[in-house]
């Protein structure tokens, strides 16, 4: 049973003053308006934290009620930052069996009303509990794969500022992006330590913000063409290697296969790089190029809008802004909206037929990767 | 002076996988049939970094290196003392559930 996006709604990611529900709200509203209001007979929602005022919501029958769609049936899903991939595979699988017709997927997170050290202790949750023990947290353990990759290519940290350049040039044409304002190289260099190599400008944002999309039955130029996950060790220390992430390899090899193509019919990629230099990471774990060969793509702008491929023309995580859950989904929304020609200002160069989005939990520990485009057959 | 002190691994006897902690579970394979045995607490650093934002309940800075020890294994440890150098030799004692390293004694 085949299904297609058929409208994508987000509100504009940042720091806002509304609560979950409302965020939620105001972005499912524009995805059904997209859609004219069609009936709805699935909703899957997704957030890692579902932060209400008073604590964790019972977001799922909150938002049913909101929006009025109590007759429909609902599931709720957490990956951590991976959660919008989840979501939309979810709903993607469950319209795949052929007992709904057109789902509502919403993705959500309110995180600006904590502390940065609240967050960053909630955000390590998602890390394995002996890491957590040591007091690990995602930039310090984001910061030492970054380095092993630095020390393994024998790179400078420049490569990570033209990462992050990249991202907030591109931010600027989404009105949506939490960042709308361009970086040079010599601002990401001068910005503030985070847990080094990994300074602030390299790393996401605490965003508030939300993506919903209509997934429905039928074909459209937003296809679902491809769905694949792969899992790695959770704990860093037991993984094969940490310059590469192999739950991204897993999960795009079982795209691939299930979209019947390969990495060289991509026309647009959107990656999870909640920490620029993984930008560098999941284009060569994706097959766009082999391995250490991201840094001269950055180099030569193959990654621009108009590149080879173009990478992450929303801004990406780190241009966008990152309300966890609501990332992953964002990111497949983004894909949508390229392919669907409604990308306005952030449109690539060339109308693509096929892309791919790629969401990552914690550090690569459960990735979703999914490729949409015209249904050929 | 060469560091005298130990540091438990376990060799699993299902999957062979070498690791720590030596009380188990294997993580390869979640074999509870492991062999604890002894070797070198010193470690080399493969990766560093200081924290600047730690999570809350933590001071900055707070220090965490990446360390490869004895067959190959590798743990993720407190630093105390001094950020090192990627390279550099460490020895590492266990408190509790968490690896501390510090700089190995020069001898």
């Amino acid at each position: 049973m085949t299904a297609h996006v058929a409208s994508v709604g987000m509100g504009r990611f940042g720091k806002r003053p509304e609560g979950l529900i409302d965020l939620a709200a105001e972005a499912a509203g524009l995805a059904l308006e997209g859609v004219g209001r069609k009936p709805i007979d699935l909703l899957v929602v997704g957030s890692m934290f579902a932060q209400g005022p008073h604590g964790r919501e019972a977001l799922l029958p909150r938002l049913a009620g909101r929006l009025g769609l109590e007759s429909a049936s609902g599931f709720r899903v957490d990956s951590s930052s991976g959660t919008g991939g989840m979501a939309f595979h979810t709903a993607a699988l469950a319209l795949e069996t052929g007992r709904f017709e057109r789902a509502l997927v919403v993705a959500v997170e309110k995180m600006t009303d904590r502390t940065t050290a609240e967050i960053t202790r909630d955000l390590a949750a998602s890390l394995h509990m002996s890491e957590v023990a040591a007091g690990a947290t995602m930039p310090g353990l984001a910061a030492i794969v970054t380095e092993r990759y630095l020390q393994r290519y024998g790179l400078s940290t420049d490569v990570c500022d033209l990462a992050t350049v990249h991202a907030r040039a591109m931010a600027v044409t989404n009105p949506n992006a939490h960042f709308q304002k361009a970086v040079t190289p010599a601002e990401v260099a001068a910005s503030r330590a985070v847990a080094l190599p990994l300074r602030l400008l390299h790393c996401s944002a605490i965003s508030d913000g939300a993506t919903a999309l209509v997934l429905e039955r039928g074909t459209g130029p937003a296809t679902v063409l491809g769905l694949g996950q792969g899992f790695d060790a959770l704990r860093l220390v037991d993984r094969e290697e940490l310059t590469s992430f192999a739950a991204t390899r897993v999960a795009a090899r079982r795209a691939y296969e299930s979209a019947h193509l390969t990495r060289k019919e991509l026309d647009v990629v959107e990656v999870h790089d909640a920490f620029s230099p993984f930008a560098l990471i999941h284009i060569e774990d994706l097959g766009i190029c082999g391995p250490g060969e991201a840094p001269g793509w950055f180099e030569k702008g193959w990654v621009g809008r108009d590149g080879r491929v173009p990478v992450n023309p929303s801004g990406g995580v780190v241009g966008r802004g990152h309300p966890v859950a609501a990332s992953g989904l964002a990111e497949i929304g983004e894909v949508a909206l390229q392919l669907r020609g409604e990308a306005g200002r952030h449109a690539i160069s060339k109308r693509p037929k096929i892309g791919l989005a790629h969401a990552m939990s914690g550090i690569a520990s459960h990735n979703f990767v999914t490729i949409l485009g015209g249904k050929a057959a | 002076m060469i560091s005298e002190a130990t540091l438990e691994l376990a060799r699993c006897q299902s999957c062979q996988a070498r690791f720590l902690p030596a009380d188990g579970p294997c993580p390869k394979c979640g074999s509870f049939q492991c062999t604890p045995y002894s070797t070198s607490a010193v470690g080399k650093v493969l990766a560093a970094t200081e924290l600047h934002y730690p999570a809350a309940g933590w001071h900055a800075p707070h220090r965490l290196a990446l360390i490869e020890v004895a067959d190959s294994v590798r743990l993720l440890a407190i630093v105390d003392g001094t950020l090192p150098v990627s390279g550099a030799l460490v020895e590492i004692r266990r408190e509790k559930d968490v690896y501390h390293a510090r700089p190995e004694p020069a001898g």
